[in-house]
């Protein structure tokens, strides 16, 4: 550890250290990168760039779109590092910041009007997930899905936040937030349905 | 379908959703762009003063263009005592804006204003109505300049810029008022000759 907290070099296995001294690290690293050591924060970036890529790939459902995300994340990590106390996990604090850095550059750039309303939102034919329904057709229907919905989805069902931190994240209530779970599985299964007649039908 | 049915299907789609990948991998190394971006240096927190400020010394720049426009003969002492930052009391109404509560001009100076901002529109009618036209042209963008300069002073009272630059602006309008004492004096001797 000291070998990235001295170089910031990737590539040394931070998840080989024990969870208490993973956590040492990452608290030294923030403290570091709080005094602007840009070292230490690309060793904060190596250990959280694929969660947060991962987030922000769901969120957005396009490459680019996750990139650039993730690229503004960061940055705005960087310009808040100060403000984060230690409250809550350096990577909880990294994961609100990243939502909200998504939700901040789809809101600007309504980049999302162009897209994702091709699914109709009407009661879903019965179904029987996980007969065919693998991984990849949920993360195409996912990308299907419209904007809220599909926040909410990834929020509280990939990522296992309640609704009413789901709510909190994304600025609606948590009843909302219910709904649009609700939506979105309905949709989903539609969806997924559909792809499964495709299939069988070509 | 049936509740059951309902609830198999939702807890097979959670369950998927709970096995998806929680991190990705980039295809592309990202850190660069970052490492660029937070590299440089950040705003100074006076970027919005500074753009007042060169707007305040734009409209100056106007002012002093504006007034060498129009030729004025000064009157022979027509040496004044310039604005000079003083006590509390004393301030130019019409022009102080927001920002009179802070700065103050000199007894001296106040005083040779009002003595000629008094006799002005007396004045102002002996001159042609061409020079009458540039010289209440010219007095209204030097007063709107003072307005404006007060306003980022009040925002930034400890700018000593701004302050020189309020004074400079003051000192512009008693010049031009200067020279429309002196060309209105010049103008009634010629009547009386």
């Amino acid at each position: 550890m000291e070998a990235i907290l001295a170089t910031g070099t990737p590539g040394i296995s931070h998840e080989a250290l024990p969870v208490s001294q993973q956590i040492a690290s990452i608290d030294a690293l923030v403290e570091r990168a709080q005094r602007s050591d840009s070292a230490a924060f690309e060793a904060l970036y190596r250990m959280h760039v694929d969660k947060i890529y991962g987030l922000c790939l769901r969120m957005t459902g396009n490459v680019a779109e996750a990139e650039d995300c993730v690229q503004d994340a960061f940055i705005q990590a960087w310009t808040k590092l100060d403000k984060f106390r230690g409250d809550s996990a350096f990577g909880t604090w990294l994961h609100r910041v990243a939502v909200n850095t998504v939700l901040g550059r789809m809101r600007k750039a309504k980049r999302e009007n162009d897209r994702l309303q091709a699914v109709s939102d009407v009661a879903p034919a019965p179904a029987s997930i996980g007969d065919s329904g693998d991984i990849e057709d949920l993360e195409q229907a996912m990308n299907q899905l419209p904007r809220g919905a599909r926040h909410v989805f990834v929020l509280h069902a990939v990522y296992g936040y309640s609704h009413d931190e789901t709510g909190e994240m994304l600025g609606i209530a948590a009843g909302t937030s219910k709904a649009q779970l609700h939506r979105a599985k309905r949709l989903l299964v539609q969806q997924l349905n559909t792809d499964e007649q495709t299939d069988g039908g070509s | 379908m049936n509740n059951g049915d309902d609830k198999n299907i939702d807890d097979g789609l959670m369950a998927l959703a709970a096995s998806l990948p929680t991190e990705v991998t980039p295809e592309r190394d990202l850190w660069p762009g970052i490492e660029q971006a937070i590299a440089r240096p950040a705003k100074p927190a006076g970027g919005v003063w500074n753009t007042v400020w060169a707007q305040a010394a734009a409209v100056v720049l106007l002012v002093a263009g504006s007034s060498g426009i129009t030729y004025f003969a000064v009157k022979g002492d027509g040496v004044y005592r310039g604005p000079q930052i003083v006590s509390a009391d004393n301030i130019f109404e019409s022009v102080s804006g927001d920002f009179g509560r802070q700065f103050t001009l000199g007894n001296d100076y106040l005083e040779a204003r009002n003595e000629l901002e008094g006799g002005l529109e007396q004045k102002l009618e002996s001159l042609s109505p061409d020079a009458r036209e540039d010289v209440i042209k010219n007095l209204n963008t030097i007063r709107v300049a003072i307005k404006e300069i007060n306003k980022s002073l009040a925002r930034e009272p400890g700018n000593t810029l701004l302050q020189e630059l309020l004074l400079s602006t003051y000192h512009e309008e008693m010049s031009l008022m200067i020279k429309v004492d002196g060309i209105a004096n010049t103008a009634m001797r010629r009547e009386d000759i």
